[in-house]
């Protein structure tokens, strides 16, 4: 068991540094043939950034969702728990564990590739503890809507077509696919407000210093609001659930 | 007013069906699980709840639960209506569903077992006393440092009670315990059962197939069928009632499964 786990962790690692380098590549190549207004170096850091990351946008916990399916939720139920804390506990801690475990090594890694391929330095040590702070709120963020997702699922019964859905609208909408910072202008007014930019986004523009210290409240702000609206609808979508739940058979 | 009590209890569920061929709309089938049920449990009492499958054994245990709530009738458990604050009601409860598992698949029980503790806010030293207490009782002492994954049936069966029973509740709900055991696991459960009842007061509802469960600890049988209530008293006195062998004087009882399935012919099941 215990290879088992250092087998995943090794296996995203290659997976991610895979595709960090290909991503890289395609960027250096769209630059050669026509420079963007963005520099070389953000893009880079923004893909190393969204790679190193990566966990925390992948909804991974098969154990609630057969849960969830197989009805042993019931357990669940008969708990004097929160039910809506309890799933959201434990996605925070898959998700920060998971990244935590990853981030580190990607990063150093990152860090180490030659100029115009890797990771650059923060603009600042202010801009890094904002990024920070930011990324920190982005993991509430990300746990609010995924939550929600298992909402679905107890209602479907079935997590796969939600959970589709799901991850394609936070792969792109998060930047992971494409840098949001490449996006034309007039669509990123609209997509750096939606609850997916303020996952790694938001963290990552404090970094590279595409937005300034200055805006850090206003940054905090989208991100804080996002997270206590998405946090609130879930809960009251969760508790509906709970009062039509039928757990069936057994 | 009784410990358990259960007055005119209705739940119905509404089973939607596959369209058939040209028809516009799906049929729907509304499924009475329960139908006018009453019964009353005093506090430490050992009950057998049985019936065929599908009787509505499951949902009355859902319903005792606060996981289901009823169309109709009156229950309270304690005092307490099991529904309308379920946080507070189940933290004085246990349940064991024979087919499902609660503890955590990966770690050893005694992180499970921790876990339980922080959840229902268990003091540590209530903790350590009753783990050490239900350990020695279920022969769990070798096992708390061993992954679930990798017990046996009947040591799983072993460890979900002993996870159920930690905060001590007042009442235990027994689903199916016995499904899949093999003979000693079986009697060492029962044996545990007896204990905790008998020693604890724990008030114990047992539902099961399997009847030499209910013979050997249950005084008191509750039978449902179709939804409804059709028989509760006394074991012996069932047993003799459906005993057919004994009606026409032959000297040896007939297997304790023949008199039921007598029993449930009888009643039109």
């Amino acid at each position: 068991m215990e290879t088992q786990y250092r087998g995943a962790v090794l296996g995203g690692l290659v997976c991610q540094i895979f595709f960090g380098i290909i991503l890289v590549a395609i960027y250096r190549a769209l630059y050669a043939g026509k420079p963007q207004t963005i520099p070389l170096g953000h893009v880079t850091t923004y893909v190393w950034l969204q790679q190193a990351f990566f966990r925390m946008l992948l909804s991974n916990d098969p154990e609630l969702l057969d849960k969830i399916r197989t009805g042993a939720i019931a357990y669940d139920l008969c708990r004097p728990l929160h039910l809506y804390g309890y799933y959201y506990a434990r996605i925070l801690a898959q998700k920060v564990t998971g990244s935590a475990l990853r981030a580190l090594p990607m990063l150093v890694f990152a860090a180490l590739l030659p100029e115009g391929w890797g990771l650059c330095a923060p603009v600042s040590v202010p801009a890094l503890l904002a990024a920070i702070v930011a990324l920190i709120l982005g993991f509430f963020c990300v746990s609010a809507i995924e939550n929600i997702t298992m909402g679905f699922t107890m209602r479907t019964l079935d997590p796969r077509g939600m959970q589709a859905m799901l991850s394609m609208l936070i792969t792109i909408f998060a930047g992971n696919i494409l840098p949001l910072t490449l996006f034309p202008d007039s669509w990123q007014r609209v997509i750096t407000l939606l609850p997916y930019a303020q996952l790694l986004d938001a963290p990552i523009r404090l970094y590279t210093g595409e937005y300034s210290l200055g805006m850090l409240p206003q940054v905090l702000a989208i991100q804080g609001g996002w997270t206590v609206i998405l946090i609130l609808a879930g809960c009251a979508f969760w508790n509906r659930n709970q009062r039509k739940l039928i757990i069936q058979g057994g | 007013m009784s410990y358990i009590f259960v007055d005119h209890l209705c739940k119905s569920f509404v089973v939607r069906k596959k369209r058939e061929k040209g028809a516009l709309l799906r049929e729907k089938e509304t499924v009475h699980a329960l139908k006018d049920v009453s019964f009353e449990i005093e506090k430490g009492e050992l009950v057998g709840y049985i019936g065929p499958n599908g009787a509505g054994k499951s949902t009355t245990v859902k319903i005792l639960s606060g996981i289901l709530v009823p169309e109709s009738g009156t229950v309270t458990v304690g005092g307490r209506v099991p529904w309308e604050n379920r946080k507070e009601h189940v933290s004085h409860i246990g349940v064991v569903f024979g087919q499902r598992t609660q503890l955590w698949w990966d770690v050893p029980l005694l992180d499970s077992y921790s876990l339980l503790k922080d959840i229902y806010r268990v003091p540590e030293a209530d903790y350590q006393k009753r783990l050490k207490e239900l350990t020695e009782a279920l022969q769990l002492g070798d096992l708390l440092r061993t992954p679930l994954r990798l017990l046996s049936l009947g040591q799983r069966m072993r460890a979900e009670l002993c996870g159920s029973l930690l905060h001590s509740p007042e009442l235990l709900f027994l689903d199916e315990p016995t499904i899949g055991l093999d003979a000693v696991s079986k009697l060492a459960l029962r044996d545990f059962l007896h204990w905790e009842n008998k020693e604890k007061g724990t008030t114990i509802l047992l539902t099961t197939h399997d009847m030499e469960d209910i013979a050997a600890l249950c005084s008191r049988v509750m039978v449902i069928g179709h939804g409804s209530k059709l028989y509760d008293g006394g074991l012996q006195e069932m047993l003799s009632k459906y005993d057919t062998k004994r009606t026409v004087q032959v000297e040896e009882h007939q297997n304790i499964d023949h008199v039921i399935a007598a029993m449930y012919k009888d009643l039109g099941l």
